[in-house]
C-alpha cells in the first residue's frame, strides 16, 4: 500500500528531510511562546503576574522560617504596637502578636486552601462537564441529576454544618469539605460548551479516524475549551480566596489559632479596631484586593492567548 | 456483489416533550431507503437540503444510530458497533465533511490531523507516517510548509483539500463526500473535484456523493438516487436522471441547476417558473395522502421511480413520445 502512494506523489524518503526542515522553518509559534507574547504586550498583566508569582513564592518559602505556635503566643507587652515600631514592622494586634508575620503565614494558608480548593474543585467540575456533555443521552441525564442534587443544598450552611461535626480538622480537610461544594458552577458551564463543541464535524471526523472517544473528550475537545477552562479557572481561584476568607471571617473557617487572611479581617469586626487599630486589618483586606485583580488582569491575557483571534501579542 | 448494500434504512429522532420528557413524536429524517453502492464508482444522492442526505451519509461510516434497516459490508451488518470494530471499518470507510473549517480541529497542527487515522489504523514508524502526510499533502496540490500549520491559515478550497487528504489517507474504499464542495466558490468547486476525481482513477475508491445540486454531481457520477422527505424519489443512471426524468421532484431539481449561459437566462427563468408552477398543481398526485413519497418502482432495468405503477407507466409512454 505504501508503494501505492508512492506511486501518485513525486515525493520519495530521500525529501523526508529536507521538507521537513522547510515545514519547520514556516511552523507556528508554541503555545508557551504565544502566552509570553501576549504577556509583554500588556504591561499590567505582565506586572501583575511577576506580583502574583512573586507574592506567593514568598509567603510559601516565608512561612517556613515563621514558628507559628510561638508567633501565635500573647505578648501583652506589645499589646497594639503600633506599625514601624522595633520588631513591629506592621504593628501587633491585641495579643502583642505580629501582624506582618501573621500575613505571610495567613497568606500561606488562605492561598493554599484556595489553590487546593481550585485545582480539585476545576478538575472534578471540568471532567464532569465534558463527559457529561459529550456523552449525551442517559449518561448526561443521570449526570445532571446529580448536579441539580447538589445544587439543591444549601452550600454555606452544609460546610458549616460539617465544619461543625468534624471533631479535628486542619486545612486539608478544609479544602476537601470545600471542594464537594464548588464543582457544579464549573461543570455547568464546561458542559453547555462541550455539548457545542462535539456537535462540530471534527469531533465525528476524529470518530472515524478511529479515535477512542475518551481520547477524543480530553484531547480534541477539551483543547479547543481551553480558554474557557482557563478563565474559569484563574477566576474560581480568584473568588476561592474569598471562600475560605469569608468563613474564616465568620468563625467557620480554620480555628483561630491558625492565621489566615479571614481571621485577621475579622479583627474588624471590632469597631474600635476598625477607627484607631486600622493596621491589624487593612493589611489583609488590601492584600486580597490586589491579588483579587492582579488575578483577573492574568485570566484575561491568559484567554486572549488562548484564542487566536483577540491577540495582541505579534507572533510572527 | 456489491461494495456496501443499504437496505431499508431508517433513522429516525425522537422528539421529547411534557413534563416527564416522553417521546412524543418523532422526525423521520431517513425513512425506508434502500441503494448499492459498486465498487470503484461515484454514486450520487440528491436532494434539497432536509431531505435527509446528511443523515444518510452520517448512517454509513457509522456516526449516526439507525432505527432500523441494514448496512452490509463484506457481509456484515455495519449498524452494529461490534461488526465496524471487528472489520476496522473506518479504515475502508472515511468521510469528507461540507464544512472544511468546523471538520479540521483548529487545535490541531494538519500533520496531526492528515496523521490521525494513520496512528489508528496503520502502525507506521515516525518517519513513514511523515513521509505518508507529506505525499497526501502532494497529491492533494499542497506544500510541505504545510505540515505544521493550523486550519485557520488556509483558505477554504485548500482546507476541504486537506480533508480530501485525511479521508484518503488510509487508502479506504469508500468515501462518504457530503456535499465536500458547497461551500466553496466556483472557480475552486472545479478544482477539489478534480482532485477527488484524480484520486478515485489512482486509488480505484468509490465515493458516495452527496450534493443538493443535480449540476455539480452530472460531472461526478455514474448512478444517482433522488432523495425526497427522507425516501428516494427517483433512482437511474445519469442518462436516466438527466435525460428521462420521471419524478416531479427530479424535474425541478434539474430546473434548479444554475443556468451559466448568460444570453439564455431568460428562457432558463421561465422554464423553471413552468416546472415550479406544474409543481404546485400536480404534486398531489406524486405523493400519498400523508404527503410521502410512494414506494420505488421498476421501469425499466436501471431506472426507478416513486410513483403508483399506472402514473409510472403513463409517464414513461409520455417520456418516450416526446423523445421521437
Ligand atoms: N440530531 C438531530 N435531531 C433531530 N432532528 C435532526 C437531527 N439531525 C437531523 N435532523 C433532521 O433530519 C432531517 C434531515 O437532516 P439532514 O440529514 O441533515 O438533511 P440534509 O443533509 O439532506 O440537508 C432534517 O429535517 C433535520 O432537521
Ligand atoms: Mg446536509
Amino acid at each position: 500500500m505504501a508503494e501505492n502512494f508512492a506511486q501518485h506523489s513525486s515525493i520519495s524518503a530521500a525529501d523526508l528531510d529536507r521538507l521537513t526542515r522547510e515545514a519547520q522553518a514556516e511552523a507556528t509559534p508554541s503555545t508557551a511562546r504565544i502566552i509570553w507574547n501576549e504577556f509583554k504586550a500588556d504591561r499590567p498583566a505582565l506586572i501583575s503576574l511577576f506580583v502574583v508569582v512573586g507574592f506567593i513564592l514568598f509567603v510559601m518559602v516565608g512561612a517556613l522560617f515563621i514558628n507559628t505556635p510561638k508567633m501565635m503566643e500573647t505578648n501583652i507587652v506589645d499589646y497594639f504596637n503600633r506599625p514601624l515600631t522595633a520588631g513591629f514592622p506592621l504593628g501587633a494586634d491585641a495579643g502583642g502578636r505580629s501582624i506582618l508575620l501573621q500575613l505571610i503565614v495567613g497568606s500561606r494558608n488562605s492561598i493554599g486552601i484556595a489553590l487546593g480548593l481550585t485545582i480539585i474543585s476545576s478538575t472534578f467540575g471540568i471532567c464532569w462537564g465534558l463527559i457529561s456533555g459529550y456523552f449525551s443521552g442517559y449518561v448526561d441525564w443521570g449526570m445532571q441529576r446529580v448536579y441539580d442534587f447538589m445544587m439543591m443544598l444549601p452550600m454555606t450552611m452544609m460546610i458549616i454544618v460539617l465544619v461543625t461535626i468534624i471533631p479535628h480538622y486542619n486545612a486539608v480537610t478544609l479544602t476537601l469539605i470545600f471542594s464537594i461544594f464548588y464543582w457544579e458552577g464549573t461543570s455547568r458551564l464546561i458542559r453547555s460548551r462541550t455539548l457545542a463543541e462535539s456537535g462540530k464535524d471534527y469531533a465525528a471526523a476524529s470518530l472515524t479516524s478511529g479515535t477512542n472517544r475518551w481520547k477524543i473528550i480530553f484531547r480534541d475537545i477539551m483543547p479547543n475549551i481551553s480558554s474557557l477552562i482557563i478563565v474559569d479557572t484563574t477566576l474560581s481561584f480568584a473568588e476561592n480566596i474569598g471562600v475560605e476568607t469569608g468563613l474564616s471571617y465568620l468563625g467557620f473557617g480554620l480555628p483561630s489559632q491558625t492565621p489566615s487572611l479571614g481571621t485577621m479581617i475579622a479583627n474588624a469586626n471590632d469597631p474600635n479596631n476598625i477607627t484607631q487599630y486600622w493596621w491589624t486589618w487593612l493589611p489583609a483586606a488590601l492584600e486580597i484586593i490586589i491579588l483579587c485583580l492582579a488575578i483577573s488582569y492574568i485570566g484575561q491575557v491568559l484567554r486572549r492567548a488562548a484564542d487566536a483571534s483577540q491577540r495582541q501579542g505579534t507572533t510572527d | 456483489m456489491s461494495l456496501i448494500e443499504i437496505k431499508d434504512l431508517k433513522v429516525h429522532y425522537p422528539i421529547r416533550s411534557g413534563f416527564w420528557n416522553r417521546v412524543t413524536d418523532s422526525v423521520k429524517a431517513v425513512d425506508g431507503i434502500t441503494f448499492n453502492i459498486e465498487a470503484g464508482e461515484t454514486y450520487g444522492l440528491v436532494g434539497e437540503s432536509g431531505s435527509g442526505k446528511s443523515t444518510t451519509g452520517k448512517s454509513v461510516v457509522g456516526l449516526e444510530k439507525v432505527t432500523s434497516g441494514s448496512i452490509l459490508y463484506q457481509g456484515k451488518d455495519i449498524t452494529q458497533r461490534r461488526n465496524r470494530q471487528l472489520l476496522d471499518y473506518n479504515r475502508d470507510v472515511q468521510m469528507i465533511f461540507q464544512d472544511s473549517l468546523s471538520s479540521l480541529n483548529p487545535r490541531k497542527r494538519i500533520e496531526d490531523i492528515i496523521a490521525e487515522p494513520l496512528r489508528n489504523f496503520e502502525h507506521l514508524t515516525k518517519d513513514q507516517e511523515k513521509l505518508r502526510v507529506l505525499q497526501l499533502l502532494d497529491i492533494v496540490g499542497l506544500d510541505a510548509d504545510a505540515l505544521y500549520k493550523y486550519p485557520h491559515q488556509f483558505s477554504g478550497g485548500q482546507r476541504q483539500r486537506i480533508g480530501v487528504a485525511r479521508a484518503v489517507a488510509t487508502n479506504p474504499k469508500l468515501i462518504i463526500a457530503d456535499e465536500p464542495v458547497s461551500a466553496l466558490d466556483l472557480s475552486v468547486q472545479a478544482q477539489v473535484l478534480n482532485f477527488m476525481k484524480k484520486i478515485q482513477r489512482g486509488f480505484g475508491i468509490s465515493y458516495l456523493f452527496i450534493s443538493h445540486d443535480l449540476g455539480v454531481v452530472r460531472h461526478m457520477c455514474t448512478n444517482i438516487a433522488i432523495m425526497n422527505r427522507g425516501r428516494l424519489v427517483e433512482v437511474g443512471t445519469r442518462d436516466d436522471i438527466y435525460n428521462h426524468p420521471l419524478h416531479i421532484y427530479t424535474k425541478r431539481l434539474l430546473a434548479a441547476i444554475p443556468d451559466v449561459n448568460v444570453s439564455e437566462r431568460a428562457a432558463h427563468r421561465a422554464m423553471r417558473q413552468r416546472v415550479e408552477q406544474i409543481y404546485q398543481s400536480q404534486q398531489h398526485d406524486y405523493y400519498d395522502e400523508s404527503g410521502e413519497a410512494y414506494p420505488l418502482v421498476q421501469v425499466s432495468p436501471t431506472h426507478s421511480v416513486a410513483l403508483p405503477p399506472k402514473l409510472a407507466q403513463q409517464l414513461l409512454v409520455q417520456e418516450s413520445e416526446a423523445q421521437d
